[in-house]
């Protein structure tokens, strides 16, 4: 399987800056990315110093992101990755990308079916990437707040297992909050 | 979408496409993650939603985040004080006991915490407040120095269901005004203010309505009261105001202080004093001292003193 291009579409190694190949867990993906962005992920970050300077030739696997929630994991880390420290003027366009053209990015980053949400959830759980789980996190949560129970129901599409005693169940145990 | 992946042909056995991952597939861990971003009730709320939500939001990390740092000091007192009530030796007794328990998982721990627990004998009170987690306080009159208080012609004791301590002080008339109290507490860490909470006017209800005696109020237009707050580490305000609107309960905020950390005592002290002797004053009722995390929006009037330099 051919070494990917990360999407930024910079070949790492032309630059000169130290690049990571992440593979996604069916191993059907390989994804090679800089090294500032493969390190907002504490869990990557661990692997790297656990496996050793020499290790990133076959890539890292990551056995619980699938190739489509790597790909859209890796389109953030990208995107929020700090400049690089070798000051080459080809990569000055990174993350002098001001705040408001990150908040921008995040707003459409978020705007995907639930079931993508979902999985980038778990993923930047997974990988530790803070950012991002505290936009997907709240992301979410907006989409509970001031909604009715159906609402919410609806939205997020889920469906309620309850019997009638247990919903009375919970309800009850519920009731000191509101 | 840009994304340069050379083959993204799921496997077999995988069974999931884009699109396809639900709710229930994300691991409570996960599900916990997202109920951090909501409040006390909007977590009680989506608890009632499936199974998945029932179980997350119960978990500890969430109320972890909401209890005040000291909550194993706050739950204790509330332990003792229920033990006290039931009259019960093993806390792990009854619905309420159990509630403070070494078992009790957080989240009946902050509920627990934010009904009131009485100590000193009944005649303060804390609680947690349940929508954000703020540390409430309210000290009763009865815990107070009251100038005169054994004189009958002075002051009296109304019982009253519009204070939580069920009885207010009630001052007829007099020269010497001088109510004081203190408190050495673990305050949650935080900002808070200071209030007394007065009534101008005796409260009664007749015939099912509320109303209120006028007939003793004077003295509070001619010079403003005086309101004083200190504490253990130096903080000082002195304030003042002219108590105005009679037939309601209102907040005098006297000020503010700062407790840095949460495993320290600090010590309170507070008073107000209206020591004019050229004029009488009378026809006030002395509920309380509230002690509430700073601006955080009050159901009764409040009334902003004036702070003297």
């Amino acid at each position: 399987m051919a070494a990917a291009a990360d999407s930024s579409g910079d070949g790492g190694t032309s630059s000169g800056e130290k690049t990571i190949v992440l593979v996604s867990s069916d191993n059907s993906a390989r994804f090679e990315v800089r090294e500032a962005a493969a390190l907002l992920s504490q869990t990557v970050r661990r692997m790297i110093d656990e496996a050793g300077a020499d290790a990133s030739g076959d890539g890292i696997t990551l056995p619980d992101v699938d190739a489509k929630t790597l790909a859209k994991v890796l389109e953030y880390c990208n995107k929020h990755a700090p400049a690089s420290s070798s000051s080459s003027a080809a990569e000055a366009a990174p993350p002098a990308e001001g705040e408001e053209d990150l908040e921008r990015f995040d707003r459409e980053f978020v705007r995907v079916d639930m079931g993508t949400l979902y999985s980038l959830v778990t993923a930047a759980s997974y990988l530790k990437i803070e950012g991002l789980l505290n936009l997907t996190c709240q992301t979410i949560a907006d989409m509970i707040k001031g909604k009715t129970p159906e609402q919410i129901r609806k939205t997020l599409g889920i469906t309620s297992e309850f019997t009638p005693e247990e919903e009375d169940e919970v309800r009850r145990e519920n009731a000191w909050a509101f | 979408m840009g994304v340069g992946a050379s083959s993204v042909v799921a496997p077999e056995g995988y069974g999931r496409g884009w699109g396809q991952t639900s709710l229930g597939d994300m691991p409570e861990s996960c599900v916990a993650a997202v109920l951090l971003y909501l409040d006390p009730a909007e977590i009680c709320q989506v608890a009632c939603l499936n199974r998945a939500f029932r179980g997350a939001a119960s978990a500890d990390c969430i109320w972890a985040a909401k209890l005040p740092a000291n909550y194993r000091y706050l739950a204790a007192l509330a332990a003792a004080a229920d033990d006290d009530d039931c009259g019960c030796d093993d806390a792990a007794e009854g619905s309420d006991g159990r509630c403070c328990s070494s078992a009790a998982i957080k989240k009946e721990i902050y509920e627990r915490l934010c009904r009131p627990t009485p100590f000193d004998g009944g005649t303060k009170e804390f609680w947690i407040e349940k929508n954000k987690g703020g540390f409430c306080m309210s000290i009763s009159s009865k815990a107070m120095s009251i100038t005169g208080r054994e004189d009958r012609r002075y002051w009296s004791h109304l019982s009253t269901e519009e204070s939580r301590f069920h009885s207010v002080a009630y001052l007829q008339q007099i020269w010497w005004l001088e109510v004081g109290g203190e408190i050495d507490f673990c305050f949650p860490a935080g900002s808070y203010s200071l209030f007394f909470r007065l009534h101008l006017g005796r409260p009664h209800r007749r015939m099912g309505r509320r109303g209120h005696g006028s007939e003793n109020i004077h003295g509070w237009d001619i010079k403003p009261t005086r309101f004083q707050l200190s504490t253990s580490d130096d903080q000082h305000t002195a304030s003042e105001s002219y108590l105005i609107n009679p037939g309601r309960w209102i907040l005098y905020h006297v000020g503010d202080f700062i407790i840095s950390s949460s495993d320290e005592v600090t010590e309170l002290k507070f008073s107000m004093m209206q020591i004019d002797c050229t004029h009488t004053k009378g026809g006030l009722c002395v509920d309380s001292v509230c002690i509430y995390p700073k601006d955080q929006g009050y159901e009764e009037d409040c009334i902003f003193c004036q702070k003297i330099l």
